[in-house]
């Protein structure tokens, strides 16, 4: 199990941070996530793995300095 | 501890006023050339047009100067104020002060918002603003004791240069042993001996017992400061509570700053931890975007940019509370216990830095190809001591290391020292000039704009190339974010009323990365609304980071994201809770509207606020080096062929680059049409005699200006 913006989401092998995007249906455009301590940004949201057991944030917005 | 003398000058003694509804109305005048204190009332327009904090700063500054005033002259005035909501200790981000004054590098109004305890002593202290003018041989100090209600000036002698230790002596020397009570406003050396100087603002830290401070860098403010013969301000005030403000509605303003606060407190865990580790998350997240300046904003990534990004600062950074500001719950000023530098007068010596953030990584890391992230916490440790603002240090030697790597300049004009990118040691070296006023950093701390005539007139570097990639507009370095690709940042930098800061208007992800803007009517609006808001902040001493860098989980389902509305209702109830003044979000931004035209006018005044004034360099807009265009090409050949209708079949790199700036150029002239439009702006880019009616604006000198400028009803 994952934990998403404090739901508890089924984790599965191979699973991408697109993939869960795709699962949770938010159309929101995410440009940030952070899995753990770790930010993934959009263009990597493909080929970045989450792990088992990982709490994963979704961040609303980046707002710049 | 050095022997150093402090000799009582003059003191005025006074009767404190009770801070009514976040305001004294009255304002604190000195003049170092006689020396004279003095106390003003605030007119009840002043107030009603200009709100407060960087409003009052400019009207001050107006009355102060005349358009043939220099920065260097005595009549220009040094001003700092908080505002109406400043000091309030239960709101986060409510300590800010605002510094303006005529800028050495642009020769206009500049403004600069800084964290640290001064604005709101100085406030409590019985002032809603401070004016400084005139100068002094002799270093000054000037203390201001609300507890006593007594302003003094000294003639010093012995104390440091550098604000690191300075700060901490006088810290010491007020405090009465309560250094909680006391704020130091310092410079530096380099402030004194470069156009580029910060001013540092202090709050003590009782955890690690030690004065921090947070800087006002932009624009030389320390260099005028340290021009006047100041050596120090210092306000001491004692306990702070959500009374102190006398707020009109106290209750309300409870209700209001508990949600936010708790806000806070719940969601930046969850998104940007900002109260772990400051705004050091943006280095990779501009990075993966294509938005990190590297190699003086040749590029937007690089691979080594994670050595410098949150993962490392994260272990770096002391932990514990880092508050610039009372009760803050953001607490985003994060600093590294028991750093040693390898280089300079603290070579070898444990010392704690404060930072850096994000704009201090990427001027004086990423932009210089510094991917280590000591040097950018040695670069940042001098720059504070010395008194320099990181930004245009980084953004400067910047401009210098491409200019030798082009080989405009060589080892022949910088005294020996090589300034390929990425050598840590020749920036390093370079500050420690700077500050020394000795070699080649006497000409790099003069800034880009000046860099660019000598390079052209004494080393006959071309002076075609370096406009295009020397970063600064109006005579300020661009602070540290990608344009290229965004044409409403663009706008956001070239349109600043005081130069490329990103301080009014942030919109490349939402233009860029989401293309929420498509037209340029969305992007005029987007640069109208996102300044007079951003600016409402500097009217009434506040931080912006808690309006939109903690998002409330609903609110992208708004109608306007990007507008965190919840939040900005929430500071409308603050507004009126403090000030008794009934106002809702409109109302918020047609204050900041009058400000906002106000200081485009003083621009006027002073010969720089038209059309023309408002270019930047083309680095901002698009490719220069042909390396730049094939870097990106997929990119720039799609958006020639497809937007523009160009056939780029058979066309060299070369061709291929001019068109698109043929193209490019066209739109950022486009992008000002609708802007200036928007704004109630003449297409010279100057506000409309009907705009400065409507805002109330139209005093006689405002209007004859217009009327010279060949502006009329």
């Amino acid at each position: 199990m994952i934990q998403v913006a404090g739901k508890q989401i089924a984790w599965q092998e191979g699973m991408t941070v697109s993939d869960l995007l795709e699962t949770l249906n938010d159309r929101h455009p995410y440009a940030v996530v952070r899995v753990n301590e770790q930010y993934v940004t959009q263009p990597n949201f493909e080929h970045t793995l989450i792990p088992d057991d990982a709490e994963v944030f979704l961040i609303p917005m980046i707002a710049g300095g | 501890m050095p022997d150093y003398n402090l000799k009582e000058t003059r003191t005025l003694e006074y009767k404190r006023p009770d801070v009514v509804k976040g305001y004294t109305d009255q304002t604190l005048y000195i003049n170092l050339s006689d020396p004279q204190i003095a106390i003003k009332p605030v007119e009840g327009k002043t107030k009603k047009t200009f709100i407060g904090g960087k409003g009052y700063d400019l009207w001050l500054l107006w009355n102060a100067v005349q358009p043939s005033t220099r920065w260097n002259d005595p009549e220009n005035a040094l001003c700092i104020a908080a505002g109406p909501l400043g000091g309030t200790p239960i709101y986060p981000g409510s300590g800010k002060s605002i510094v303006a004054t005529l800028s050495p590098t642009t020769g206009s109004a500049m403004d600069s918002n800084v964290g640290g305890y001064f604005g709101p002593y100085l406030k409590f202290s019985g002032f809603d603003a401070l004016e400084i003018q005139g100068k002094s041989s002799k270093e000054i100090v000037v203390f201001i004791d609300g507890i006593n209600q007594k302003v003094q000036v000294f003639e010093t002698s012995g104390l440091p240069e550098n604000a690191y230790e300075l700060s901490a002596i006088l810290t010491e020397h007020f405090a009465q042993g309560k250094p909680r009570n006391i704020s130091v406003v310092s410079a530096g050396p380099g402030a004194k001996n470069t156009l580029i100087g910060c001013l540092n603002f202090t709050w003590y830290d009782p955890k690690r017992k030690r004065a921090r401070y947070k800087q006002a860098g932009r624009g030389g403010v320390g260099t005028v400061f340290a021009d006047k013969g100041l050596k120090a301000i210092v306000a001491c005030w004692g306990n702070v509570t959500a009374a102190t403000n006398a707020p009109a509605d106290k209750d309300r303003l409870k209700t209001v700053a508990k949600k936010h606060s708790r806000e806070v407190v719940e969601l930046d865990p969850k998104q940007n931890e900002m109260a772990k580790i400051g705004t050091t998350h943006l280095v990779t997240i501009m990075n993966d975007h294509d938005l990190l300046p590297t190699h003086n904003f040749r590029y937007g990534q690089h691979a080594q940019a994670p050595n410098i990004g949150q993962k490392v600062y994260r272990l770096l950074f002391d932990p514990g509370f880092d508050g610039c500001w009372m009760g803050c719950t953001v607490a985003c000023s994060h600093g590294i216990k028991d750093f040693v530098p390898l280089t300079g007068p603290y070579k070898g010596k444990k010392v704690f830095v404060d930072g850096p953030e994000y704009e201090t990584i990427a001027g004086c890391g990423s932009n210089l190809g510094i991917f280590d992230p000591h040097t950018v916490a040695e670069m940042n440790f001098y720059c504070d001591a010395y008194g320099l603002d990181t930004i245009s240090v980084g953004t400067g030697i910047a401009f210098v290391m491409e200019c030798f790597e082009m080989g405009l300049i060589n080892e022949t004009h910088t005294g020996g020292l090589d300034l390929h990118f990425g050598n840590r040691m020749g920036a390093l070296e370079l500050v420690h000039q700077m500050a020394n006023d000795e070699g080649f950093g006497k000409i790099v701390g003069q800034g880009v704009r000046i860099m660019k005539a000598v390079f052209a007139k004494d080393f006959g570097a071309d002076p075609e190339i370096m406009q295009d990639i020397g970063m600064e507009a109006k005579g300020l370095e661009f602070s540290e974010y990608m344009t290229k690709e965004s044409l409403a940042q663009q706008g956001g930098y070239g349109l600043a009323l005081k130069g490329p800061q990103h301080d009014e208007a942030w919109l490349i992800f939402l233009d860029m990365v989401h293309n929420f803007m498509p037209t340029f009517e969305q992007k005029a609006e987007a640069l109208h609304w996102f300044p007079m808001f951003r600016t409402w902040f500097g009217l009434c001493g506040l931080c912006k980071l808690p309006w939109n860098d903690v998002i409330p989980e609903d609110n992208k389902d708004t109608p306007e994201p990007a507008k965190v509305m919840k939040h900005v209702q929430w500071y409308a109830d603050y507004f009126s809770a403090i000030t008794g003044s009934e106002s809702g979000p409109d109302d918020l931004i047609k204050m900041s509207e009058a400000v906002y035209n106000f200081q485009r006018i003083f621009n006027l005044r002073m010969g720089f606020g038209r059309r023309e004034h408002d270019a930047i360099p083309y680095r901002a807009v698009g490719p220069v080096t042909e390396d730049e265009y094939e870097s990106r090409s997929e990119r720039y050949d799609k958006q020639l062929a497809e937007t523009y209708k160009v056939d780029i079949d058979g066309k060299s790199t070369a061709e291929k680059l001019a068109a698109l700036r043929k193209y490019r150029e066209e739109q950022y002239e486009k992008l000002k049409d609708a802007v200036y439009k928007r704004r109630g702006w003449t297409p010279d880019g100057i506000p409309t005699v009907q705009t400065v009616k409507r805002l109330g604006i139209d005093f006689d000198e405002v209007v004859e200006l217009l009327e010279a400028s060949g502006v009329n009803s």
